[in-house]
C-alpha cells in the first residue's frame, strides 16, 4: 500500500515534465514543408541549380489563373482581371502578376538613349544620310498607315524606329489572345499569370498564397458570377500535401481507434492503456525536442515518417504488460526480457543510423527524431513504467486459447526446407518483376489528377509560358560573358525556332547585350555635328518641320558618353526583373539560364553542348532530379545493407552465438526480401518511402524473430512471448493494412510494405526462429541423452 | 470599358448604316489628304481599299508610294516596296483594333457594332447626309476624337478622322477619289464631301 502514492507521485511528475516538455516543443518547433530538404545537398553548380530551379525558378512559380463564366460579359470578365491584378500587385506573396495589361516589352524612359547600344541596328547600319533618308521616308509612310496614332508621340525623338525594334525584340514569340485589353483563352476566359514569392514545393507557403489570391478575389464584385481556376505546380504540390494529410489523418485515426479496442480486449484494463501512452509520448517528444534542437525547424515529412518509425517502440509496453507475471513484480518480470529489448532497441538504433549516412538532410533529422524517440520509449519503458504499473493485473499466460494456438503452432511439422524455397521463389519473383526497380519520379508517388495536368497543359500553352522541364545553361567566369555567350549562340538558337524544334528560346542577350557589343555599337553613333548634318540632309526633300528632330540628336549625342548598361543597373527597369531572374553567380562563376517554350525536339537541342564545348548546355531538370535521386538512393541502400551487417554483428555480439544470431538475422531478412519480391511481382516500382517502410518492417521483425528465437523452459513464459507478439503483428497489420487502402500512393506504399512485411516477418520467425528453439532442444536432449 | 449607351442612335441613323453595306469582296478606289502637325505639307495618297468581309482589310497605296497592307485574323501585314513584309497582331494595339473593326462595321452594316463603340449623330442636307461616330471608350478617346462619314443615297463618299491632337486624315471614294481639289485645306475638302462645292 506504499507504493500507491509513489505511483502516482511518479506519474504526476511525468505528466507535468511532459508538459512541460510539450510546452517549449509547441512554442519554439518551426515546421518546414520545402521538399528539397528530402533531397541530397547539391555538389556541383549545376546540382545546386537544379535545386534552385525545381523550387525557385521562375517557371516553376508561375501559378496559371483562369476565370471563366458562362453568364458573365467578356468586359465585365476583363474588369475582375484587372481588379484581381490590382489587388494582387500590392501583395508581398506575389512577386508579379501579368495579365496582359501595360506594355511589359517597353523600355524604360529613363535608359531610352540606352536603345542605340540595346538594338542591334547599328550592327549593321550606320547612321548616316543614306540610312536616315530611308528612315525618314519610312516614317512618313508611318504616319499615312492606319497606326499613324501610335507611332506619332515617339517620331520626334525616334525618328530611327528604335523603341519599336526594342519593343518587338522583348515581345515573347507566343503571347496569350487578348480579350478586352487582357489576356483571354479561346473560349474567351480571362488568363493571368501569378509569380508567387513561395518556393513551388514549398505546399504550406504555397498554400498561404493560394488561400490570400482566393480570398482577393471572393472580395472583387462580380466575382459570384465566374469561377476562378487555379493551376501550376505550387497548386499541385498544395493539392498532393492537402490529399496525403487528409487521407493519413483519417486512417491512422481509424488505426489508433483499432489499436485502443485491440489493447483493451488483450490486457481487459483502462489503466494500462493510458500507461502504454506513456514511452510512446515520452519517446516522441524527445524526438521533436532533440531535432528541433539540432536542426532548427523540422520537416513536416521527418515528423510524420517519424512518428511512423516510432511505432516500434509501442511494442516495448507491450512487451512489458504481457510478460508480466504471477508471483513477480512488475520490475522483476521485465528484468526477464529487458536484454532482448534492450538488444532490439540497440538494434533498431543501428538500422535507422542508415538514414543518417544517407547524406540528406531531411533523412538525417528522421533518423534523429527516431533514434532519440526510440532510447526515450525504451528508458521509459525500463525505468519508468515498471513503477507505475498497477499492482492487480491478469497473468496474459492464462489465456486458455493462446495455450490452444501455442500447442497448435508447436504441433506444425518443422519443415526446414521452406525457407529455401521461399528464398528461390523471392529471387524469382524479382528477377521476374514486370517494371523498372526503381520509381526515380517523386512525382509519381503524389500523382496530380490527369484531368487537372491536361488543363495546367492547354493553360501553359494559352499564356505561352515557358516551359518547367527545360532549360538552357551558359556557364562563364563573368556575368558579361555569359552573356556575349548567349549572343554567340543566337544564330543558333533561330536556326532551333525556325526548324520547330522548340517555339521560343528567351536567351538573356534578348535584352541586355554583352559590354564589347554595347561599346561596338557605341563607336559608332556619329558626334551631334556630324549627325546634325546628315539629317539635315536627309530631311532636305521631306516635308518635316525643320528642328523637328533635336530631341534624337539630344538621344544620341548622350548615348555617346554612356556609360555601358551592366545587369545590375538593367535589374531596376521594369524588364530587367526578367534578365536578373536568368542570370546567377555561384562559387564565382555566373551561370546564365534562358527559358525554353513548347520544346519540340529536346535531342537538337543537347547537341548545343558538343559544339560549345559544355559552355552551354540543355538542361532536363526532370532528368537531372532523378538522377539525383537515384544517386541518394543507391547511398541510403548502400546505408542499410551496411546497417545490416552491424546489426547482425550486434545480435551476434550479445549473443555470443553465431548460429543464434543467424535464426534472428536469417528469417528478418529472407522476409523483407520476401516483401521486397512481392511488391515488386506485383509491379510496384520502389521509392525512398518503400525503403523506409521496410526498414520499420525489419525492426518490427526483429523484434518478433529476436523472442522467438529467446529459449524458454517454461511454457506459461511462451505463452506470454506468444501473446505479445501476437498484440504487436495485430496492431501493426491494422494500422498499416488500414493505411495501405489509401487511394494516395505514398500511404499506400508505406501501409501496404509494413503491413505485408510484418505478416512475412511473424510466419518467417515462426518457422525458422522456433526452428532454432526445437534445434537447441534436441541438442540438448542429445547432449542429456548421450552420457 | 465602354458604358451602356446613353443615347442611341436613331433609327434612321440605323437604316442608313444597314444599307451602307458593301457586298464582300469589294474594292474602291481612294485618294487620301492626311493633315499631320510633324509635317510642313499635307500628305496626299492615291490607291485601293479592299473589304473582303468581317475583320478583312487591305489598302494599298499606289502613290506616291508603293505599299500594300493587309489585315485579317487579327494580323497586319505590312509591305513596302523593296523591304521585307512585317506583321504585327491587333492585340498588341487595342484603339487600332478598335478602329479597324469600327471601319469593318461601317463597311458590313452592321449598325449594332458600331453602335457600342460610338455614339452615332446623323445630319440631313440638300446633297446627302452626314454620320458622326464619337467613341465611347476612352482610351480610344485619347487618339481618336471622332470619325465623320458623308455620303449621297446608299454611297459613302468621304471618310474623315479627326486625332485628338488635332491631325486629320480624310479619304475620298469612288467617285470623289479621281477629282483634284480646288485646294488642300480641311475646309476645302469637307466642302468636296458633303457635295456642296464646284460638283
Amino acid at each position: 500500500m506504499q507504493l500507491m502514492p509513489m505511483r502516482i507521485l511518479i506519474v504526476a511528475i511525468w505528466l507535468i515534465l511532459t508538459a512541460a516538455l510539450a510546452f517549449v516543443v509547441q512554442r519554439t518547433l518551426v515546421v518546414s514543408s520545402d521538399l528539397r530538404s528530402f533531397m541530397p545537398p547539391p555538389k556541383t553548380a549545376d546540382q545546386q541549380l537544379l535545386l534552385d530551379q525545381i523550387g525557385e525558378g521562375p517557371a516553376s512559380r508561375l501559378l496559371l489563373l483562369e476565370i471563366d463564366s458562362k453568364t458573365a460579359s467578356g468586359e465585365r470578365l476583363a474588369a475582375i482581371s484587372h481588379d484581381l491584378a490590382k489587388s494582387l500587385a500590392s501583395d508581398a506573396r506575389f512577386v508579379r502578376v501579368l495579365n496582359g495589361e501595360g506594355d511589359l516589352a517597353a523600355l524604360d524612359p529613363k535608359l531610352l538613349p540606352y536603345r542605340f547600344l540595346l538594338s542591334p541596328t547599328l550592327d549593321d547600319a550606320h547612321f548616316d544620310v543614306a540610312y536616315l533618308r530611308d528612315q525618314l521616308q519610312q516614317r512618313i509612310e508611318d504616319l499615312a498607315s492606319p497606326a499613324a496614332s501610335l507611332l506619332k508621340p515617339f517620331l520626334a525623338r525616334d525618328p530611327t524606329g528604335e523603341i519599336l525594334v526594342l519593343a518587338q525584340r522583348w515581345t515573347p514569340a507566343r503571347t496569350p489572345r487578348m480579350c478586352a485589353g487582357v489576356w483571354c483563352n479561346t473560349n474567351g476566359d480571362v488568363l493571368l499569370l501569378v509569380e508567387t514569392r513561395a518556393a513551388a514545393f514549398d505546399p504550406a507557403a504555397q498554400a498561404a498564397a493560394i488561400a490570400t489570391l482566393r480570398e482577393s478575389y471572393a472580395k472583387l464584385p462580380g466575382a459570384s458570377d465566374a469561377t476562378l481556376v487555379v493551376s501550376g505546380p505550387g497548386y499541385f504540390s498544395v493539392l498532393a500535401a492537402t490529399t496525403t494529410r487528409a487521407e493519413a489523418e483519417w486512417l491512422s485515426g481509424l488505426g489508433t481507434a483499432g489499436f485502443v479496442l485491440l489493447l483493451l480486449v488483450a490486457y481487459r484494463s483502462g489503466m494500462l492503456l493510458l500507461l502504454a501512452a506513456m514511452p510512446i509520448v515520452s519517446g516522441a517528444l524527445a524526438g521533436v525536442a532533440a531535432t528541433s534542437l539540432v536542426f532548427g525547424p523540422i520537416h513536416g515529412i521527418t515528423l510524420a515518417f517519424g512518428f511512423t518509425l516510432l511505432g516500434v517502440a509501442q511494442e516495448y509496453p507491450i512487451r512489458l504488460f504481457s510478460h508480466r507475471r504471477a508471483g513477480a513484480s512488475a520490475q522483476e518480470s521485465l528484468r526477464g526480457v529487458w536484454p532482448l529489448l534492450r538488444l532490439a532497441i540497440a538494434s533498431a538504433c543501428i538500422a535507422y543510423l542508415a538514414f543518417f549516412a544517407s547524406g540528406v538532410p531531411g533523412l538525417q533529422q528522421l533518423a534523429t527524431f527516431t533514434i532519440v524517440g526510440l532510447l526515450v520509449a525504451g528508458a521509459a519503458t525500463r525505468w519508468l513504467l515498471p513503477s507505475v504499473m498497477p499492482a492487480h493485473f491478469r497473468d496474459v499466460a492464462d489465456a486458455r486459447w493462446l495455450e490452444r494456438f501455442r500447442l497448435w503452432l508447436d504441433q506444425l511439422p518443422r519443415l526446414r526446407w521452406v525457407p529455401w524455397l521461399l528464398l528461390a521463389i523471392s529471387l524469382a519473383m524479382l528477377i521476374g518483376a514486370p517494371t523498372p526497380l526503381w520509381q526515380n519520379d517523386l512525382s509519381a508517388l503524389t500523382p496530380v489528377p490527369p484531368d487537372l495536368l491536361k488543363r495546367e497543359g492547354e493553360l501553359r500553352a494559352a499564356l505561352g509560358a515557358p516551359d518547367v522541364r527545360y532549360l538552357l545553361v551558359f556557364e562563364a567566369p563573368t556575368a558579361d560573358a555569359v552573356l556575349a555567350l548567349s549572343e554567340k549562340i543566337t544564330a543558333q538558337a533561330d536556326a532551333w525556332v525556325a526548324h520547330g524544334s522548340v517555339d521560343d528560346v528567351e536567351l538573356p542577350s534578348r535584352y541586355l547585350p554583352s559590354l564589347a557589343t554595347q561599346l561596338a555599337r557605341q563607336a559608332k553613333l556619329p558626334d551631334r555635328k556630324t549627325l546634325g548634318a546628315a539629317l539635315d540632309e536627309a530631311q532636305r526633300d521631306t516635308e518635316f518641320e525643320p528642328e523637328l528632330f533635336m530631341p534624337f540628336l539630344d538621344d544620341v549625342d548622350a548615348a555617346r558618353t554612356l556609360a555601358p548598361l551592366t545587369p545590375k543597373a538593367f535589374a531596376a527597369s521594369p524588364i530587367g526583373g526578367r534578365l536578373s531572374a536568368m542570370l546567377a553567380e555561384r562559387n564565382g562563376r555566373w551561370l546564365g539560364i534562358a527559358t525554353l517554350s513548347g520544346v519540340h525536339d529536346a535531342q537538337a537541342l543537347e547537341t548545343i553542348a558538343t559544339t560549345t564545348s559544355g559552355a552551354v548546355r540543355l538542361l532536363d531538370l526532370k532528368s537531372a532530379s532523378e538522377s539525383l535521386v537515384a544517386s541518394y538512393r543507391a547511398r541510403i541502400g548502400a546505408a542499410l545493407l551496411v546497417a545490416l551487417v552491424l546489426l547482425s554483428l550486434a545480435v551476434a555480439v550479445a549473443f555470443r552465438d553465431a548460429a543464434r544470431a543467424w535464426h534472428v538475422i536469417a528469417p528478418m531478412s529472407l522476409a523483407t526480401l520476401l516483401a521486397l519480391a512481392l511488391l515488386r511481382i506485383c509491379g510496384v516500382s520502389l521509392s525512398l518511402f518503400h525503403l523506409v517502410a521496410l526498414t520499420l518492417a525489419a525492426g518490427l521483425g526483429l523484434h518478433y524473430a529476436l523472442f522467438f528465437e529467446r529459449r524458454v523452459d517454461a511454457v506459461d513464459e511462451a505463452r506470454r512471448t506468444l501473446h505479445a507478439t501476437i498484440v504487436c503483428v495485430l496492431s501493426a497489420v491494422l494500422v498499416f493494412g488500414l493505411l495501405a487502402t489509401s487511394s494516395v500512393p505514398v500511404l499506400r506504399a508505406i501501409g501496404a510494405t509494413v503491413a505485408l512485411g510484418v505478416a512475412f516477418h511473424f510466419c518467417l520467425s515462426t518457422i525458422m526462429a522456433r526452428n532454432s528453439q526445437a534445434r537447441q532442444k534436441e541438442l540438448a536432449d542429445h547432449v542429456e541423452a548421450v552420457p | 470599358m465602354p458604358a451602356a449607351s446613353p443615347e442611341a442612335p436613331s433609327a434612321e441613323a440605323i437604316g442608313l448604316i444597314q444599307r451602307l453595306k458593301l457586298p464582300a469582296p469589294s474594292d474602291t478606289a481612294y485618294a487620301e489628304t492626311r493633315f499631320v502637325h510633324v509635317l510642313r505639307k499635307p500628305l496626299q495618297l492615291r490607291g485601293e481599299l479592299h473589304y473582303g468581309g468581317a475583320g478583312v482589310l487591305g489598302k494599298r497605296v499606289d502613290d506616291p508610294y508603293r505599299e500594300t497592307t493587309k489585315i485579317a485574323n487579327g494580323e497586319v501585314e505590312v509591305q513596302r516596296e523593296g523591304k521585307a513584309a512585317r506583321t504585327f497582331s491587333l492585340e498588341r494595339a487595342p484603339e487600332l483594333q478598335v478602329m479597324l473593326a469600327s471601319f469593318s462595321a461601317l463597311l458590313g452594316g452592321n449598325a449594332d457594332s458600331l453602335a457600342a463603340q460610338f455614339a452615332i449623330a446623323m445630319t440631313r442636307h440638300d446633297a446627302g447626309w452626314q454620320l458622326t461616330l464619337t467613341p465611347r471608350a476612352p482610351e480610344i478617346a485619347r487618339h481618336l476624337r471622332d470619325l465623320v462619314v458623308d455620303g449621297r443615297d446608299a454611297e459613302v463618299r468621304c471618310v474623315t478622322l479627326h486625332e485628338s491632337d488635332g491631325d486629320a486624315s480624310v479619304m475620298r471614294l469612288s467617285a470623289l477619289a479621281t477629282t483634284s481639289l480646288p485646294e488642300v485645306t480641311p475646309a476645302a475638302i469637307a466642302n468636296v464631301c458633303r457635295g456642296s462645292a464646284a460638283h
